[in-house]
């Protein structure tokens, strides 16, 4: 049985002035139903070409996690206990394996034009991620609270200031650098991440340039 | 004390000069390493099971 109340409330959701209904319907509509987490792949992705994507994504868990505990630890820990060392050499080499992997990633995409098919905002978003995860390994560097972190400022100093981004990002500065390196740029990286896989899972994995289509 | 301070004050990186290009010998073994797992990822066949072909086959048997 149907009352006025459910049917008025039927009404109100279907009201494309409500921004509610209209932010579900975006979210909704972001990925065709079923792709968000598909279990079946084209044959052509059978490739271990295709593999380096999802390599770089598990490498950034790892960035993320193992900065995360240098986080809790803090900026100074690695240099006084054998754990701190342990997860700030965790931190690094997963950083080492996550541009080696976005490198030949963007080699495979490259040389497959990756950005056929509607597929422009995949690719800049991609140029976009390398750009931006470069600054936030730079900021990594200036974070040490070593040597080599006051060698690399003073390098870097003369080259940021002279862009005028000096007035809000001052490189010899190692708090202001801390918290670019561990909130600000880590949540850039993590938006345009998540573009990005709604960007492939949204227009699909691109296909060899030989590969022949049905349909 | 030594041992850490030796950590701290490494020899410098050995470097390959070919005329203008100056390059040191980690980072070009580095990229020498990821040509080499770029052309493997091309060549090596990938272990099916998964893909359409393999559904099909499961079909057909």
């Amino acid at each position: 049985m149907t009352t006025s109340t459910d049917a008025k409330s039927a009404a109100e959701t279907t009201d494309p002035k409500n921004w509610t209904n209209r932010l579900r319907g975006r979210i909704e509509g972001l990925v065709p139903p079923g792709q968000a987490l598909p279990d079946r792949q084209p044959v052509y992705v059978a490739s271990w070409i295709y593999v380096f994507g999802v390599l770089t994504l598990s490498s950034l868990a790892v960035v993320i996690l193992s900065g995360s505990v240098l986080a809790i630890g803090g900026v100074q820990w690695w240099h006084v206990s054998s754990l701190g060392h342990f997860v700030n050499s965790v931190h690094l080499w997963s950083v080492e394996l996550f541009f080696g992997f976005m490198v030949i990633h963007l080699w495979g995409k490259f040389w497959m034009a990756a950005w056929r098919g509607k597929r422009a905002m995949t690719w800049i978003t991609g140029v976009l991620l390398f750009g931006i995860s470069i600054g936030t390994s730079f900021t990594g560097f200036l974070s040490q609270t070593n040597f080599s972190a006051q060698w690399i400022a003073g390098e870097g100093k003369d080259g940021i200031n002279s862009t005028g981004a000096g007035a809000f990002f001052n490189v010899l500065n190692p708090g202001q650098m801390l918290t670019w390196h561990v909130v600000l740029l880590p949540l850039v990286v993590v938006l345009i991440v998540l573009i990005h896989i709604i960007q492939v899972r949204r227009h699909g994995v691109v296909p060899p340039l030989d590969a022949h289509l049905e349909g | 004390m030594i041992r850490s301070l030796s950590v701290v004050a490494e020899g410098p990186g050995r470097y390959i000069s070919w005329g203008v290009v100056q390059i040191s010998v980690a980072n070009l073994t580095i990229i020498v390493a990821m040509i080499v797992l770029f052309v493997l990822a091309l060549v090596v066949p990938f272990p099916s099971g998964h893909g359409e072909e393999a559904d099909q086959e499961r079909h057909q048997k």
